[in-house]
Parts: structure tokens; sequence; C-alpha cells
């Protein structure tokens, strides 16, 4: 027994030894943060194209700096020919408001660095200053013309902040799945995650959640997003004014802490995210119903609703 | 002789189980020695590295983009102390200590980052 046995018994005993792969990873400074892409399948050459992805989507949506070729800084009353996948965004990021992220409007642009200014110096924006640019945003709006021409009309400036990292993680799901890659871990920034599988027996990623004490949720083959006024929340007096900007009324206060979306597509879980942070929890159930959608949200680190579907482990 | 077969077979597996063990033992221990070491970033290249494990009390002056951040490390945590950037979100964040969970300077490009052993795989917010 023992000679027919041994090879058998000592192979089950090496393999039981291993340890976990270690993933390939790369990380990229774009969207005024870090993307850490993590492959535990494929090479080199799919962190660089992935890179590319990402680049190219932080160069055509920054709105602070000029950069080379077409951006959203080009875009004027003048009509302009944009590239196909500019043009894709933009019009995503307008239709997304249809699909319950009634708060999140890609005007905001001009509005959102006033308050970011203000905010830094412990200020607030005065009423005028606010009425003034709610003014710009409303009678503002991008028009979709054939051929991929793009104009706008109005002064409102265009910010796709709160949904360029989720539409850019979606490319790089549509990336991945071509090139049969099922294994990654993409973390754009902390607060954009896409989660393939694990290279682990489950495949499920363990994610801690900042904004809750020791809580933590298993995921995998999904996005998930949060906003949050944590880090970036500023006090005054007794409120804690925010960067996500309320576009209905200019305000810089959200009800809820801090909202975690899952979801199967990036930019939806990333507009939500954001425009969920002024959603009382019965309309955020709406939402859910309709966007097929899974939400946890919190409200002074605790968490006031959690989907029935999402599990939240503490430990 | 079949006793004596048995009493082989019984060791054999015994001694497999105990290398099972033994290496698992070493595996763990060596896991949890894992140090947390913060990489300092501008842009796409890690220009310091840092040992947080030694607790040791240091300071880097990182040039960013627009300007120079200090950075500051003390009892196993790390923090950007100063910036010249306009809204100081990564001087707010205070000193970090868990892996994961980064401070971010947009403004200079700067991100520091923590590496090392973990009981989560990503953290978010």
């Amino acid at each position: 027994m023992s000679k027919k046995l041994f090879p058998i018994l000592l192979i089950t005993t090496l393999t039981s030894c291993s340890v976990n792969r270690v993933p390939i990873e790369n990380r990229i400074f774009c969207f005024d943060t870090t993307v850490i892409s993590q492959l535990y399948e494929g090479d080199q050459s799919n962190l660089d194209d992935i890179r590319d992805i990402l680049l190219y989507y932080d160069r055509v949506s920054d709105n602070y700096n000029v950069r080379e070729g077409i951006t959203i800084r080009n875009i004027s009353t003048s009509p302009i020919k944009v590239e196909q996948e500019l043009y894709d965004l933009l019009k995503t990021s307008v239709d997304v408001s249809n699909l319950g992220a009634t708060y999140f409007n890609p005007l905001c642009g001009s509005l959102s660095k006033k308050w970011k200014e203000a905010l830094g110096k412990n200020e607030l924006l005065s009423t005028d200053v606010i009425n003034s640019e709610l003014e710009k945003i409303n009678n503002s709006s991008l028009i979709f013309d054939d051929d991929y021409i793009i104009s706008k009309k109005g002064e409102a400036e265009i910010d796709l902040g709160g949904i360029v990292k989720g539409y850019s993680l979606d490319k790089i799901k549509e990336y991945l799945s071509n090139k049969h890659i099922e294994k990654y871990l993409i973390n754009a920034g902390f607060s954009s995650i896409l989660l393939g599988k694990k290279d682990t027996s489950d495949g499920y990623f363990t994610v801690k959640i900042s904004d809750l004490d020791n809580a933590y949720i298993k995921l995998q083959n999904c996005f998930i997003t949060t906003s949050s006024k944590s880090v970036q929340g500023v006090k005054i007096g007794d409120i804690t004014y925010s960067h996500i900007i309320n576009p209905l009324d200019g305000s810089a206060i959200n009800i809820n802490d801090a909202v975690i979306v899952v979801s199967s597509l990036g930019y939806i879980g990333d507009a939500l995210s954001t425009s969920m942070m002024m959603n009382t929890v019965d309309e955020i159930k709406e939402i859910e119903k309709k966007q097929n959608v899974k939400t946890v949200v919190v409200r002074n680190r605790q968490v006031i609703y959690c989907n029935e579907w999402l599990e939240l482990y503490h430990g | 002789m079949d006793k004596k077969k048995l009493r082989n077979d019984i060791i054999l597996v015994v001694s497999l189980l105990l290398i099972t063990v033994v290496s698992l033992v070493i595996i763990n221990v060596n896991a949890n020695r894992t140090n947390l070491v913060a990489s300092i970033s501008v842009q796409n290249n890690v220009v310091e590295k840092v040992d947080l494990s030694r607790n040791e009390e240091k300071d880097f002056y990182i040039k960013g983009l627009k300007g120079e951040v200090h950075v500051h490390s003390k009892d196993g945590a790390i923090a950007i102390i100063e910036s010249n950037c306009p809204h100081q979100d990564c001087v707010k964040m205070g000193y970090i200590k868990e892996s994961n969970h980064p401070i971010i300077c947009a403004y200079n490009a700067v991100y520091i980052v923590i590496e090392g052993q973990s009981n989560y795989d990503v953290e978010l917010g």
C-alpha cells in the first residue's frame, strides 16, 4: 500500500501547502486618483491595454487642464466633431439621469468648482452665486448631432467626475471579457471597483467598507461603488458639506453620509451612488427595483438600509 | 508481517500530516511577518518606500507636480502633513496605518499606498 499511496499522498501534501498566485499589477494616476489593476490571468500587454483605456478617458474628461486632442473643454456653442468614445461617454452621462440618477447632472462643472474652492477655505457659497450657477445649469444642454458632432448650449461647464470612473471600468470589463480574462480586480481610486473572480476556490473578494466599523462584504463579478462625505466633507457649524453637489438646489448638503451601490454596470453604479446621496431610503428602494442594483445607505457610521440580497459581515 | 506493514503505513501517513501542518504554520508565520510598507508615488512612479513596521519617525519632502509635499511617518503610520494644494484633502486625512487605504494629493499627483498583509482584498471608501 505504501508504495502505491506514497506518490499520491506526497502530491496531496505538497499541493495543500501551496499559496495563492500573486497577481500582476500596475498603478496609473488618472481621474485625480490612483487606479490599481490586478490581473490573476493574462500578461503585461493586457495591463498596458488597460492603462491605455484609463488614460484615454482621463484625458478626454479632464475639465481642469488643457490636454492634447479634443476633450470636454473643447465642447462649446460651436459644433465640433469628437471621437465616438467621447461622444458615447457624453451621451451616456446625459441619459443616466433617466435611469434614476435624478441628482446627477454632467453640467455642474462650474458650480462644483466654486463649491470646492469655497469649502477649501471653510467658507460657504453665497445664495447669489448659487442662483447664478443654477441659472447657467438650467439654461444649458448638450446637443448631439449625427456623425459624432456635439455642441453645448449655454454657459455651464461639463463635469463627468460622477460617472467617468465607472464608465471606464465598463470598457475595461468589456476588454477583459474579449480576452477571456476572468480573474481580476480593478480598483479606481478606492471608490469604484470592478471585481472579476478572485484566484481562490470560492472566487470571492473581501471588500472592507471604510464608512462602517469593521464591516466587510464578499463579492465577485460585479462593480461596487461608493460616494461618501467622510473624506472630503467639510464641517461648518453643525453641518457637514460635501463635494457632491445637488444640481437641483445648488447646495452641497447630502441626506446620506455614504451610499454603496453594487451593480452589473459601472457607469450606473457610479452615477447612482452620487445621486443617491440626496435620495431618501424609500426613493432608493424604488430605484433599486428599476435598475437592478443593490444598495447600502450609511448615516452616522450606522447602516440605515441594506438591500436584502447583500450580506454585510462584521469582524 | 501485516502488522509491520500497517505500522509503516501509519508512520507514513502521520509523517505526511506532520509535514503539512508544519508547512502551513511556516507559511502563515511568514505571511504575518510581511512588513507594512508605504509606497509614495508621483504620477506613475514610486519615489519612496517606507517600512512602517520599524516605527521610525521620518520626514520626506516629495516633489509633486505643482509643489513640494511634506510626508511624515511615525508609530507605524504615515501622513501628508503639508501640501500647497488648495483643498488640503490629503492633509485632512491625517495618519493612515492600515493596508489598502491611500492618501491622495490630486493637485500634486502624489499618492501614498500601504502595501502588506491585510485581512481584506480591498477597501472601499
